[in-house]
């Protein structure tokens, strides 16, 4: 009784299987919220379409469009070459839509009285050279360093553009997501992280880069050093007309360049 | 040993027992009491007039004509303060150009706080996150609110030695002598009428689903997953489970081969959850290919190759509990050796099964290491019943966990978070229960 249940089920799944009403998306934190708000926005324009959005890293999103468990890869920094390699190895084409741009912002504990870093600085505190906070002007405090994990891609474009090929101290904290970087630095008096703009509130401190704030309008215009786009990965461009190419799309209309605003990143539109 | 000696010694030990009992008590209390408190605080809380117009405008519900008439006496006593607004926006014209770029700063913030407190100005344009649409639905976010306007936060950087201490000063300060003045006290004179806090119980908070990640509505789409992935593991691992365990008792001979199956289950009960995950996704889903993405039946699977050994383990225990002359009547009477197993030895073990199988679905219903990469997803429809076999789904424990460290808006949608925790709580509690009924039953059933 149990088995043919079971039979039956996936007798139905397979034949559900190709359903494009759903859509699959997988990968950064940073892109999360946009894909959220996106899906939300989605499926209450077309009630039929049903969007799951799942939040694991960058990594595990160019994974799962390779091994085909997703339709969407959301991504925070571009596929590297080894997995461009497995994507055309396992007969998949990645298609990149920049769908908005991002800075990340380095926080500290609002009670911490350092406002500025330089990126010299910030590399010198993530390579253990700067350990005190009394070296950056602050109060006589060991400096906790909280990192990303190696699988996001706010890691892979802070090494780039921050660490210049130098290796992270062994001290550093590493965690899963944006949101446990922020709590892990509200809590947490000396410590400093990095997090993508739109998770940026008033219970942490966003300091300036070499002088800037990290800000859209400064991303936008690109004079905020650690700033990078944010995107979608398909596998091939999508099939025009299908619920895929409306959903990737969607970041192009005005509706979506709102929410990418109201979340606290920055469009690549401007209407 | 002497008389009092041992008495001693007894005292101590019955002294050490209830000790312990007590300190588990009191744990249980320690970590239950706040689970419960705060989590009951999502059924039942006190909601401002925004949450009774996104029932109605969003889900249709309650009374339209009351609800409506809450809104207009509410917007009345709202308009002062765009009123206030308004005024101050066009009276600093007058002002010099360094005190307009001031004040248009900090009018701005104020702004955008009273629209987060109030939902969007009269004639403004809709925004598209719901999440703005709408002010604070809670009363307790309200007034933490309303804190935020009444008071800016500041530290005081004036020692360099320490860390900056915070201070709180009124907001009011910033505008001295303006006529916007007026503003902040009529706010906090106010809040009541502007927002009409009423004490209500939100019981469809299990049924609904989320609206806007989180931000409103209810977990029914976490609670049917954790539903589906806790009876799909059952599916799965208790036919297995229960003829692996009669094998192992009534047919396997005392070999060295069947000795080191037995350390393989055992072992296969101590290996971490998150391996049980990790093995899902290598080998379910991208070596099977079980379902195109993860699934409700990918982590159905897993989580029955997690509870496996718990199942085969405690069903070969109730097997082999049943006493051997049961055995020997039933073989003298001429039954066979599987009539004999399924006619007597099965339904004298069954309470002993039947105890396994629902503190596994317990432990399958709490697991998020395995369903992570097999099964869960952050935001999803409620699954129909043959949409499981190809679809994700949120599920309890790793909302939870999402909720908790990577969502955008942590501290406002705590209420969400623990409301979640007490569910899947008191499901695992009632799992529990309805085992020990169970069991009481069936036992006494058999012995007549």
């Amino acid at each position: 009784m149990f088995r043919t249940l079971i039979l039956a089920c996936a007798l139905i799944g397979t034949a559900f299987a190709g359903d494009p009403s759903t859509l699959v998306l997988d990968g950064s934190t940073t892109v999360g919220p946009i894909a959220k708000a996106f899906a939300e926005y989605y499926m209450q324009n077309n009630p039929d379409v049903s969007i799951t959005v799942s939040e694991s890293g960058s990594g595990n999103g160019a994974k799962s469009i390779v091994n085909g468990t997703c339709d969407i890869a959301n991504m925070s920094r571009f596929m590297k070459p080894e997995e461009f390699k497995a994507a055309a190895d396992a007969g998949k084409m990645p298609v990149a839509h920049v769908i908005a741009m991002d800075g990340i912002a380095m926080i500290v504990h609002p009670g911490n009285p350092v406002k500025e870093l330089p990126v010299e600085k910030i590399r010198d505190i993530y390579m253990g050279t700067i350990s005190n906070w009394k070296d950056l002007g602050g109060p006589n405090k060991k400096i906790i360093v909280v990192s990303r994990d190696t699988n996001s891609g706010t890691y892979e474009t802070f090494e780039t553009l921050v660490m210049n090929k130098q290796k992270m101290a062994e001290s550093v904290e590493y965690v899963g997501s944006n949101g446990a970087v922020r709590q892990r630095i509200q809590s947490t008096d000396a410590a400093i992280g990095y997090v993508g703009l739109g998770f940026v509130d008033n219970t942490v401190k966003a300091v300036t880069v070499n002088g800037i704030a990290a800000t859209p309008q400064t991303v936008a215009s690109g004079t905020y050093p650690i700033a990078r786009p944010l995107f979608m990965f398909t596998d091939g461009y999508p099939k025009l007309g299908s619920h895929l190419h409306a959903f990737v799309t969607l970041y192009l209309s005005a509706k979506g360049q709102e929410i990418i605003e109201s979340i606290g990143f920055v469009p690549v539109t401007a209407y | 040993m002497k008389l009092a000696t041992r008495r001693v010694l007894d005292r101590s030990f019955s002294g050490l027992g209830f000790f312990s009992i007590g300190i588990m008590a009191a744990s249980l209390v320690v970590m239950l009491a706040p689970m419960f408190v705060r989590g009951l605080d999502a059924f039942v809380f006190k909601a401002t007039v925004e949450h009774r117009r996104l029932m109605l405008e969003r889900l249709g519900r309650g009374n339209r004509d009351a609800t409506s008439g809450e809104v207009t006496r509410a917007a009345s006593a709202r308009q002062p303060v765009y009123d206030m607004i308004t005024r101050f926006k066009t009276e600093i014209n007058d002002y010099s150009a360094d005190q307009r770029r001031i004040y248009r700063g900090a009018v701005r913030d104020l702004e955008s706080l009273v629209r987060e407190l109030l939902g969007p100005f009269p004639g403004e344009a809709q925004p598209v996150l719901i999440r703005q649409q709408f002010g604070q639905t809670r009363w307790d976010r309200a007034q933490a609110k309303i804190r935020e306007i009444l008071y800016v936060e500041s530290y005081d950087y004036s020692d360099p030695t320490k860390m900056g201490v915070r201070i709180e000063t009124p907001r009011v300060e910033a505008f001295r002598g303006t006529s916007l003045e007026a503003l902040f006290p009529y706010i906090e004179a106010h809040a009541e009428e502007m927002l009409r806090p009423r004490t209500t119980v939100y019981w469809r908070f299990l049924f609904d689903g989320s609206m806007d990640a989180h931000f409103f509505g209810g977990i029914w789409p976490e609670v049917l997953g954790t539903f589906y992935l806790t009876f799909g593991a059952m599916i799965f691992a208790v036919p297995m489970g229960i003829i692996a365990a009669i094998y192992l008792v009534e047919y396997a001979r005392d070999t060295w081969l069947i000795q080191l199956l037995r350390t393989c289950i055992s072992s296969l009960a101590g290996v971490p959850s998150i391996v049980f995950g990790l093995f899902g996704l290598a080998f379910f889903i991208n070596t099977l290919h079980v379902s195109e993405s993860k699934s409700v039946l990918a982590g159905s699977i897993t989580l029955a190759v997690l509870v496996l050994p718990t199942v085969i383990r405690a069903s070969e225990e109730a097997i082999r509990a049943v006493p051997l002359t049961y055995r020997e009547a039933a073989l003298s009477l001429g039954a066979g050796k599987w009539h004999t197993i399924v006619s007597v030895i099965l339904p004298a073990a069954l309470p002993g099964i039947l105890t396994s199988i629902v503190i596994s679905m317990g432990r399958a219903a709490g697991e998020t290491a395995p369903i992570i990469f097999t099964a869960a997803v952050s935001v999803g429809k409620p699954l129909k019943l043959w949409e499981t076999a190809s679809q994700p789904t949120p599920a309890l424990p790793w909302n939870i966990y999402n909720l908790a460290t990577e969502h955008e808006a942590v501290d406002e949608i705590r209420h969400i978070q623990f409301g979640m925790v007490l569910t899947l709580v008191v499901l695992v509690l009632l799992l529990n229960v309805t085992a020990i009924v169970l069991r009481a039953r069936v036992s006494k059933k058999l012995r007549g």
